[in-house]
């Protein structure tokens, strides 16, 4: 069982909501849609349920093409930013409630709401209304009423948005241990890169209605094909100085000026090759791979300490040179005083390069 | 704030005093309402201890509870009340139906929904005198629109106000059409109130119509449908107008509510001190009413919490 | 199989179509008042009825002009003014009602007296009693003041019914207010009226619209105690409308329907641009945005 996305596009008016996004979910994979406020995200979960129209392209499920099927038809189970829990029943009826229409016997429908209360710890709030439980018990139900019926797929729009940051940590790991046991394509969206990291098989990011990259969460935050995605996965984020390419000396070593003057020689990516000197690129590196020593050296920029904050097991140093701002990551133990001068250094393919067009420079 | 008041001094800064603002505040209001309503009141209250009549230059004497005995053993009263029961029962219970339906219409978005809407509320900006008028000349044997259409199934000429349940069905039909919006809007509001997601949910969850409608639909608007109900029957208890106008409480006594004995009483019979006994009965009634339509509004408060 | 699923609430032109249908059968009473207002006596008065005729505006011309047989000239009637009347005295009472009642709307959600809730009770039900419980001392009492025949007796009475209502529907848009605001606004300085005028009241201006035109509806059309003190002078379009009632030819119901459907104009356009604020305000602002 499959979910394929097909150039599907939504325009409302003259907004393009979503803009030929296409990936596909295999069985039992999760998928999170991932990406700032406003990006479409949602609008395409909601045309993969139904309870929106593509304007273009197509949905496909199970190989057949749903665009023109209602929700209802589509056999999609889905859970609601809000929880969408009918306020006039109880947690056992909410929970019982997708399953009037599956012809089920009243016994067969008390084991069912039965074993997905003891899966979600549910047992003791069987009998009260959504008005009188805690939001982490609200997600619960919500959830165990999207997963009780055993539909095509799984949607989720924020599942974890309203939630306090310890209860989230909890959810998350409650509902990817949820996920792993119902063999379906699911998708989930959200605007939190951790909780895309942590549940997602793959995760699809996007920007503006567009999808910028599909990968799994390793290659995301490792390999991210372009600007954007670079700059939005990761924590503190990445590191992206303009520079100018200036020289190539063979082996992906090449030199750049960054502004202010300075110039440094790092080892890149060996497509840099291909660029002709005086191209104007972005470079970008990861606070945590960027190195400060005392001496200075070639492969990095003389730069003054801006700013110390401590983050417990690691510090945080804001480094700064008159023109561009950097950040650093680096253990507590090694101490730094603000104002102090240090010379950085980007060890060798620690550094993505982006062309003008924002996308990076690398040999797949 | 308390330097915002120094500069008076003496009386005015004892009056605009934070302590005093609330009741000063309220003083209009209570001022108004007592000179307008709550004196008169009192006074009919007291006149209805006297065999006062507003015909007569006697001067009254105190008759106690004389009054109120008269009424409640005279046996035209309890006529009277029944027949407002059955006018204000089937007119309420027309009214909601109508008014349900015409809010299950118009809870959807349409095109020119704002302009189609209007047809349908106004019926409520008429007075009362014009619907009592034209529904007695629609009902009219001879130049009626209705009769006109009903002789098209039925060979004799059809009096639709000769018959006692004929008179009343006719009153009934003019006042709930005239009311049956106001009960939409109570509705359409509670309609418009459901969180669409909960609609959407419903759709994921392939609920049946008649599901949905009991699971989410009708929760959100049954405290409304019973503010609706109150407030219609304690209106409608006071149905005056139309039923004078299109009845004049005929054919016999058929159609005579308790408002238009009432009235009688007072302004044709001139018996002043009988009919506030019998107006303070029914302001009885109307307060118990009133109570419970306040029940109705705070649960509805408390649920829209 | 292919049912396509509308957006939820939504729909299209057909269904416009379907609702006009329905709307102008429930509207056709009031389209026969209007068309009857354009027919002459005879077709008003036509068996079978007329759906179809010549339609003329005489009636409209006799609303303002009554052409007198014997002189032949024509004279103007007292409509006009009693068209001022109905507009002046139901446009000044409920605004004033709407004044005093935010007044103590606010009181009563802010500075909460002792017996709060008893005032409250008391207020609500003197709009809720029969108006035939008051209307003999009410009548004495206009005698006697001589306020009788006055605009300002039937104003302060017009006004005195408004008021109850405006205060519970006004209190419960008050209620519905974040307190926060007016505290900071307080914090800063704000003077007390500063906090009412700037804060309070601009939030809840659609809230006051829909209280006005409720208000303006049950007012526009009150009779019983128009007819008893208003005189020749002050007298409104209702009570003018069952004057014409009388007469020995019987009802001219070409030249009521003409009173009715001009007097249904101003109160029609009200409604229509405050529909939206009125939606609100029928259920005691208990539905949120």
């Amino acid at each position: 069982m499959t979910i394929e996305l097909k150039n599907l596009t939504k325009r409302f008016g003259d907004l393009t909501a979503v803009d030929q996004v296409n990936f596909d979910v295999g069985d039992g994979e999760v998928l999170c849609l991932l990406g700032p406020s406003g990006c479409g995200k949602t609008t395409t979960l909601r045309m993969i349920a139904g309870l929106e129209y593509a304007t273009e392209g197509d949905v496909i499920l199970q190989g057949k093409r749903v665009n023109e099927l209602a929700p209802r038809d589509r056999n999609v189970a889905m859970s609601f930013q809000f929880y969408a829990l009918y306020p006039s029943l109880s947690v056992a009826d909410n929970l019982a409630f997708p399953l009037h229409a599956e012809g089920l016997s009243a016994s067969e429908i008390d084991a069912r709401v039965k074993k997905i209360s003891d899966t979600l710890q549910l047992g003791g709030i069987l009998k009260r209304t959504p008005g009188q439980l805690a939001e982490g018990e609200k997600q619960r139900v919500a959830v165990g009423r999207s997963i009780i019926r055993d539909p095509m797929c799984f949607l989720f729009d924020e599942p974890l948005s309203r939630l306090d940051v310890q209860l989230r940590e909890e959810m998350r790991g409650e509902i990817k241990e949820v996920l792993q046991d119902l063999s379906r394509p699911t998708v989930i969206v959200t605007h939190d890169q951790l909780e895309a990291l942590t549940m997602a098989d793959r995760i699809a990011v996007m920007r503006d209605g567009r999808v910028e990259q599909v990968d799994t969460p390793h290659n995301v935050f490792q390999r991210p094909t372009n600007l954007f995605v670079a700059g939005f996965i990761g924590t503190p984020q990445m590191n992206l100085l303009p520079a100018t390419f200036t020289e190539s000396k063979g082996d992906g070593i090449a030199q750049f000026a960054v502004q202010g003057g300075q110039s440094m020689t790092i080892q890149v990516d060996r497509r840099i090759e291909e660029l002709s000197p005086g191209t104007n690129v972005t470079l970008g590196i990861r606070p945590r791979n960027l190195e400060i020593s005392r001496e200075s050296a070639e492969d990095g920029i003389s730069t003054v300490i801006d700013m110390v904050e401590p983050m417990g097991a690691e510090t945080l140093i804001h480094l700064n040179d008159g023109h561009q701002d950097l950040r650093l990551v680096t253990d507590w133990r090694i101490p730094h005083a603000e104002g102090d001068k240090v010379h950085t250094r980007f060890p060798p393919h620690a550094t993505h390069v982006f062309t003008e067009d924002e996308q990076v420079l690398r040999t797949q | 704030m308390a330097n915002e008041n120094s500069r008076t001094g003496g009386f005015g800064a004892w009056l605009l005093d934070p302590k005093r603002r609330g009741a000063l505040l309220v003083t209009p209001a209570i001022t108004i309402l007592f000179v307008m309503n709550i004196f008169p009141l009192l006074w009919s209250f007291g006149l209805s201890f006297f065999n006062y009549r507003a015909s007569s230059l006697k001067v009254p004497t105190f008759r106690g509870l004389s009054n109120y005995e008269r009424v409640l053993t005279d046996d035209k009263v309890w006529e009277r009340f029944q027949t407002t029961a059955i006018i204000v029962g089937s007119s309420v219970i027309l009214q909601l139906i109508v008014g349900f339906l015409l809010a299950l219409m118009f809870a959807k978005a349409f095109p020119m929904r704002r302009i189609v809407l209007m047809l349908v509320l106004t019926p409520m900006m008429l007075s009362f005198v014009s619907v009592g008028v034209f529904f007695k000349l629609f009902y009219e044997p001879t130049f009626g629109v209705v009769s006109y259409l009903l002789s098209n199934f039925s060979d004799d000429r059809f009096v639709v106000l000769g018959t006692p349940a004929g008179a009343i069905a006719g009153i009934v039909i003019a006042d709930a059409w005239m009311w049956s919006p106001f009960v939409m809007l109570l509705v359409l509001a509670g309609l418009v109130s459901v969180p669409k997601y909960l609609y959407e949910a419903a759709e994921i969850d392939r609920a049946s119509s008649w599901r949905r409608f009991w699971t989410i639909t009708f929760p959100y608007i049954k405290s409304l449908l019973l503010l609706a109900v109150l407030f219609r029957t304690i209106e409608t208890f006071k149905l005056f107008d139309i039923v004078y106008i299109i009845t004049e409480g005929g054919p016999g006594s058929s159609t005579e509510t308790i408002a238009v004995y009432l009235y009688r009483t007072a302004f044709q019979f001139f018996r002043t001190s009988q009919s506030s006994a019998l107006a303070y009965i029914v302001l009885f009634i109307v307060v118990v009413l009133t109570n419970l339509y306040l029940y109705a509004v705070n649960r509805r408060a408390e649920e829209v919490d | 199989m292919a049912r396509r699923y509308r957006e939820i609430g939504k729909a299209g032109w057909g269904y416009t179509l379907i609702t006009s249908i329905v709307g102008l059968i429930y509207f056709s009473p009031v389209l026969w008042i209007i068309l009857t207002a354009f027919k002459t006596r005879t077709d008003a008065l036509a068996v079978p009825p007329k759906l179809f005729f010549t339609p003329t505006l005489e009636n409209f011309t006799s609303v303002f002009y009554r052409s007198s047989i014997t002189t032949g000239t024509s004279q103007s009637t007292d409509m006009a003014l009693y068209f001022f009347n109905s507009i002046f005295i139901a446009g000044t009472s409920v605004g004033l009602a709407l004044i005093v009642g935010t007044l103590a709307a606010y009181a009563f959600s802010r500075y909460p007296l002792r017996g709060n809730d008893t005032y409250l009770f008391i207020i609500l039900t003197t709009r809720m009693m029969p108006p035939i419980v008051v209307i003999i001392p009410i009548f004495l009492m206009f005698r006697l003041s001589g306020l009788a025949g006055s605009y300002w007796g039937i104003i302060l009475l017009y006004t005195a019914f408004n008021i109850p209502f405006s205060v519970w529907l006004v209190k419960s848009f008050f209620d519905e207010l974040n307190p926060e605001i007016e505290d900071a606004a307080r914090m800063d300085g704000a003077s007390e009226s500063r906090v009412f005028f700037k804060f309070c009241i601009p939030q809840i201006l659609a809230g006051l619209s829909a209280t006005f035109v409720f208000g303006l509806i049950l007012t526009w059309n009150e009779f019983l105690f128009a007819l008893l003190l208003t005189g020749v002078e002050t007298r409104t379009v209702p009570v003018a409308m069952a004057r014409t009632l009388g007469g020995e030819v019987g009802v001219d119901y070409g030249l009521l329907a003409a009173i009715v459907t001009l007097f249904l104009l101003p109160i029609f356009f009200v409604t229509f641009l405050l529909q939206n604020q009125l939606l609100r305000g029928v259920t005691f602002g208990t539905v949120k945005k």
